[in-house]
């Protein structure tokens, strides 16, 4: 019994890899020194008026790493250039759901 | 009824396991977090309980069990009992967190969240059988249920590292069960010795 069951799992779980987005840390926005970014506010007022709610907006790296629920009802992970305020990705439990070219 | 100072230390235990989910609550229900913030301390407080009562049976094979051994078989079942729990309060958050139940349905199909409901209901298994009624009505079988948690486990982890976008601390959690596992199995391979009369 323990064998099948263990062997089982793991082809089962193995389904479940190819999902896999890239480590959160690896996440780089390109967002320059601090002086240039603009702040949380800005880019919560464009979101919210893009449609998104927000949960929470913090710094992650050189990124604005905002936690919010898109347009479409989807509970994301989104990273912004905190001086341009451009998507760079979404990522969406564990998915890429978006990419900015180049990154 | 006068209880035993077994049954008095068993409830202390009991009250110890508890204690990771007050501040949980406290923090959710104070509205000084949200139950998104939640969902990795109350998932990451069930995988190390989860640990700590599937390490102690192979760890019991390798090593003549002394007191502290004794002490924590006498706990294994508490010990995945409160695993289930804690797995239980995350689900809750999860929920409170997606706010309707189409909400969660639409997340069913992704990857890190399957994995997480298979690991959620592998566990059940086990957690409902936890009890000396189900062990006695399930005889022979009671065991095959507990075995559930091995799914369960590598399950958990494939949901934890495909959420947290990382392997290692996921890793780092089940790497003494991976450990402990393998040294048991290596030692039940090999053939014991015979010392000549």
């Amino acid at each position: 019994m323990k064998l099948p069951l263990s062997v089982l799992a793991l082809s089962v779980a193995a389904f479940a890899l190819p999902g896999v987005a890239s480590a959160h840390g690896d996440v780089t926005c390109h967002g320059g020194p601090k002086a240039g970014w603009k702040n949380q506010e800005t880019l919560k007022a464009q979101l919210t008026g893009e449609g998104w709610k927000i949960r929470k907006v913090e710094v992650s790296k050189d990124c604005y790493e905002v936690y919010a629920t898109t347009p479409e009802g989807h509970k994301v992970e989104a990273f912004f250039n905190p001086a341009s305020l451009a998507k760079v990705i979404v990522l969406r439990r564990g998915q890429v759901i978006y990419r900015a070219p180049g990154h | 009824m006068a209880q035993s100072p077994l049954f008095r230390r068993v409830r202390w235990f009991w009250l110890l396991l508890a204690l990771p989910a007050l501040p949980m609550l406290y923090a959710v229900f104070t509205g000084r977090a949200d139950a998104a913030d939640l969902l990795h301390p109350s998932g990451e407080t069930s995988v190390r309980l989860m640990v700590l009562a599937m390490l102690v049976g192979p760890l019991c094979r390798i090593v003549r069990p002394g007191r502290i051994l004794r002490w924590w078989m006498a706990r294994r079942r508490a010990l995945g009992v409160a695993a289930f729990c804690y797995a239980l309060l995350h689900l809750a958050f999860y929920a409170v967190d997606m706010e309707t139940l189409p909400a969660m349905l639409d997340e069913v199909p992704l990857p890190g969240i399957w994995t997480g409901w298979v690991a959620f209901f592998a566990m059940l298994l086990p957690a409902l059988a936890s009890n000396d009624a189900a062990m006695r009505a399930l005889r022979r079988g009671w065991k095959r249920v507990q075995q559930f948690a091995y799914p369960a486990a590598l399950f958990t982890l494939v949901h934890w590292g495909l959420l947290y976008y990382e392997w290692v601390p996921g890793l780092i959690h089940f790497a003494p069960l991976a450990l402990v596992h393998s040294v048991a199995f290596i030692r039940s391979r090999q053939p014991r010795k015979v010392f000549a009369a």
